[in-house]
């Protein structure tokens, strides 16, 4: 497998990069705006949500009907994230319709019509999707446990307050548009099949702006262990539990990616094996690393009956506190055969690739090839990851529950 | 692409669809079981049984298994619906064997007492999830509502009830009269070496004998039935629509698929344009379900309670104005849509599995990515109007689930 990777930066300096696919029909898009939930303004929490559907009702010449008919026409695969950094719209396509996507992306971008009755829908709907939540209390244990864990504004749900939306106007979402649509600081990553050349031309003549870079450089501190019980009438305790890890800058990082699937890349490490397996705990159990550019964790959920929450919440931490006492080779060879098969299979998907490399780029401010990251997980040893653990051992976590029954973190 | 099959003496088929140029491979046993095959006193069986294969044979602990599949980095899994229960792995090519050998040998399982009542605890769990997930629980609830007393409308879980009665004795009869080779098929793809596959299912499944397997086939339209319950932790209404539709075997299911795209896409339909665009509603989708001799739309909807009302006077209109409503511009959208679907989700050898593998259980044959495109290509305006004719789907069952009012 040879790989290459195809990188052009725009004169404002808007980063174009791309990863050509043998053998696929397809392409993909991923263009990333430096407007995510921990850049907005204070008190503006949900508004990207909000500008993630309102830039999609009129565009350019094309009123809401029109430019919907027009994505839906080409046929494209469309979605959009709000995440902490980055508003990423996301778009997976026939390549024969790409040019004409790009087109229809770039006047969303640039042109939205931001009509005054549009942004009252945009701004109900963001409402009523964060409402929704508290029927899903899953996914929200996982929402107030980013917000817990990490520092503010960086764990901030994207969908923000009902207060925040409700108070959101449209000349703030407009603003927020004008400010931080900054395309010097976009990133686009493109793979599958395409003519780089041809679309960095389209970009150039699309994306071309007198935009200024304002990147900023704060330091952010985790806030420290903590527990927040919320009561819910349902049938399960939701648990989520995050402890701190490094970023994917830190030389440590493959040893932190090895020590998690330890606990929890398969059925057979330790999590599904301790909880699951030998005691019936859990139906879903499972950990992953979860970063963001500034700082890193490991994320783990758990639903359990009320009469058996407290054992799998005393179970899981004893887990992770037992992973620096030893690890076998047995071990290392699994994390290391999931961690390398994922990646093959990932490098398959054209979706999978572009939102990849947009956010190596960001990260990394470059493209990891496949062969090095392959490299990098091999190097990985029982002792380094032990080595590790012992100058980052699991130790300190922050525990979030929904459900019936408050439980203590021993 | 080259298709190949192969079938063993005792009816059990193997098919591929090898492209030597992908990365990675798939493998799946594809066993024609599920709720709609069980009794009231078994109920919630199949699905339990699907968690018991994992447990591991006369030779295998469930430690051994799970250790066997992590060894070689496989994405492994199994899902269990109303009618299939199927085991499947993408793996890299070079682990092909080894996961081949392991599957073959997981369908004969030990079904030990004491993995059988630790997996009863997991499988309450997963019962108790489901209930916590409104958006699944009203999707059931619609499902028993709608087919009544068809076998279709048995819940794939069970209730906490049927599972804590289960023994392990009745679990092992339905094994054994349900996992008969020629009532299932193994189907693989992507960068496969075909004959070695036969040759490793013959070795282990070769000696299984043939059974006779039935199936209650009745077609059903359904009931119309409608019902609302209540949850007081609840603070939105979700809504579910079921109404009839032709089968898995019917050629017009193409139509059928893009019919529920025209209606209730994502985007663009027209559920998006007169219930989400407007902020009526907060979601409101609907997909069309080909199932062995039956069919249905199902449609789901959250939105405020205070909405409920208004949701219904549209859907009433939507309905009222479609007979023979669909436009040439809607058609092309959906064919759009559906065949860039089939483009990004053919392109990987876990996506080809599910869709080779279904189509020889349903139909019992290949059919290529090209065919299947050409097949969405020829659906006519007329051919839709006309299905939507006969198979309104104005006219549905429904479930409702809400807080209390």
């Amino acid at each position: 497998m040879t790989q290459r990777i195809d990188k052009f930066v725009l004169k404002n300096g808007m980063v174009v990069i791309g990863e050509p696919m043998a053998d696929v029909a397809s392409v993909a898009f991923e263009l990333a705006l430096p407007c995510g939930a921990s850049k907005l303004p204070p008190g503006t929490g949900g508004s990207a949500e909000v500008i993630s559907d309102w830039i999609f009702r009129g565009a350019g010449a094309r009123t809401s009907r029109e430019l919907m008919d027009a994505l839906d026409g080409l046929g494209l695969q469309r979605s959009s994230a709000v995440g902490s950094s980055l508003f990423d719209l996301g778009c997976a396509m026939e390549s024969q319709t790409l040019s004409q996507a790009v087109d229809l992306y770039g006047d969303i971008v640039l042109r939205p019509r931001l009509e005054a009755d549009q942004f009252e829908l945009s701004r109900e709907l963001a409402i009523q999707e964060l409402a929704g939540l508290d029927d899903d209390p899953r996914q929200n244990v996982m929402l107030k446990l980013h917000e817990l864990f990490y520092p503010q504004p960086l764990g901030a749900n994207s969908l923000g307050t009902t207060a925040e939306l409700e108070s959101l106007t449209i000349e703030t979402a407009a603003k927020i548009i004008k400010d931080k649509f900054r395309l010097c600081d976009a990133i686009f990553g493109i793979a599958g099949k395409y003519d780089f050349a041809a679309v960095c031309d389209q970009l150039s003549k699309l994306f071309e702006d007198n935009s200024k870079s304002t990147k900023e450089n704060y330091s952010y501190k985790l806030p420290g262990a903590k527990y927040v019980h919320h009561t819910h009438d349902g049938a399960q305790v939701h648990i989520g539990l995050m402890t701190p890890a490094v970023t994917l800058e830190n030389e440590n990082y493959y040893n932190a990616r090895i020590a998690v699937s330890v606990l929890s890349g398969g059925m057979s490490a330790r999590l599904f094996t301790e909880v699951r397996e030998k005691r019936g705990l859990c139906y879903a159990v499972g950990a992953s690393y979860h970063n963001l550019k500034e700082l890193a964790g490991i994320a783990c959920y758990a639903g359990s009956a009320p009469d058996k929450a407290q054992e799998t919440l005393d179970v899981i931490i004893a887990e992770f506190r037992r992973l620096s006492k030893g690890i076998s080779d047995e071990e290392i060879a699994n994390a290391k055969a999931g961690l390398k098969s994922s990646l093959i299979m990932h490098s398959e998907s054209s979706s999978a690739r572009s939102g990849g490399i947009v956010t190596d780029h960001y990260l990394l401010g470059r493209v990891r090839p496949l062969e090095e990251i392959k490299q990098k997980i091999e190097s990985v040893t029982a002792d380094s990851v032990l080595a590790y653990l012992r100058n980052n051992p699991f130790e300190h976590f922050t525990v979030v529950t929904i459900g019936p029954k408050e439980l203590k973190v021993n | 692409m080259e298709f190949k099959y192969h079938t063993l003496d005792n009816g059990l088929t193997i098919i591929g669809e090898i492209n030597n140029r992908a990365q990675s491979c798939a493998i799946g046993f594809f066993v024609r079981t599920g709720s709609r095959d069980e009794t009231p006193q078994i109920s919630g069986v199949s699905h339990f049984l699907e968690h018991m294969l994992f447990k591991g044979t006369e030779k295998l602990s469930p430690f051994d298994v799970n250790e066997l599949f992590d060894r070689t980095g496989a994405k492994f899994n199994a899902f269990t619906s109303e009618e299939n229960t199927v085991y499947y792995a993408a793996i890299l090519p070079e682990y092909l064997g080894q996961i081949t050998s392991l599957w073959s040998q997981l369908m004969r399982p030990a079904l030990r007492d004491e993995d059988f009542n630790m997996e009863k605890q997991v499988i309450k769990e997963e019962i108790a999830m489901y209930k916590d997930l409104p958006h699944y629980y009203v999707m059931d609830k619609a499902r028993s509502l709608h087919f009544g007393s068809h076998p279709c409308g048995n819940s794939v879980l069970g209730t906490n009830e049927t599972i804590t009665a289960l023994s392990a004795g009745q679990m092992r009869e339905y094994f054994s009269n349900r996992y008969a080779p020629n009532n299932m098929v193994v189907a693989c793809t992507g960068n496969i070496d075909f004959d070695s596959v036969i040759d490793q299912v013959q070795s282990f499944c070769g000696a299984w004998p043939s059974q006779d397997v039935r199936r209650n086939l009745e077609y059903t339209r359904g009931t119309n039935r409608k019902e609302r319950s209540e949850k007081p932790n609840l603070v939105r209404e979700h809504i579910c629509l079921v109404s009839p539709a032709i089968s898995a075997q019917d050629q017009r299911r193409y139509g059928a698929s893009l019919a529920a795209m025209v209606i209730g896409d994502d985007t663009g339909s027209r559920y998006f344009w007169q219930l989400v665009d407007n902020a009526v509603t907060e979601t409101a989708s609907m997909q069309f379900e080909a199932m062995d001799g039956v069919g249905a739309f199902y449609s789901y909807i959250r939105c405020s309670p205070e909405n409920v009302e208004k949701v219904d006077t549209i859907l009433d209109d939507i309905y009222r104005t479609l007979p023979g409503s669909i436009t040439e511009d809607e058609l092309t959208k959906a064919k759009n849509k559906l065949l860039s679907g089939i483009t990004l989700r053919n392109e990987l050898p876990m996506g080809r599995l599910t869709e080779v593998g279904f189509n020889w259980v349903y139909l019992k044959q290949f059919r290529s990515i090209q065919q299947e495109i050409d097949a969405v290509k020829s659906v006519t305006l007329g051919q839709i109007n006309d299905l939507l004719a006969e198979f309104n789907p104005g006219t549905y069952s429904r479930a409702a689930l809400g807080p209390q009012k």
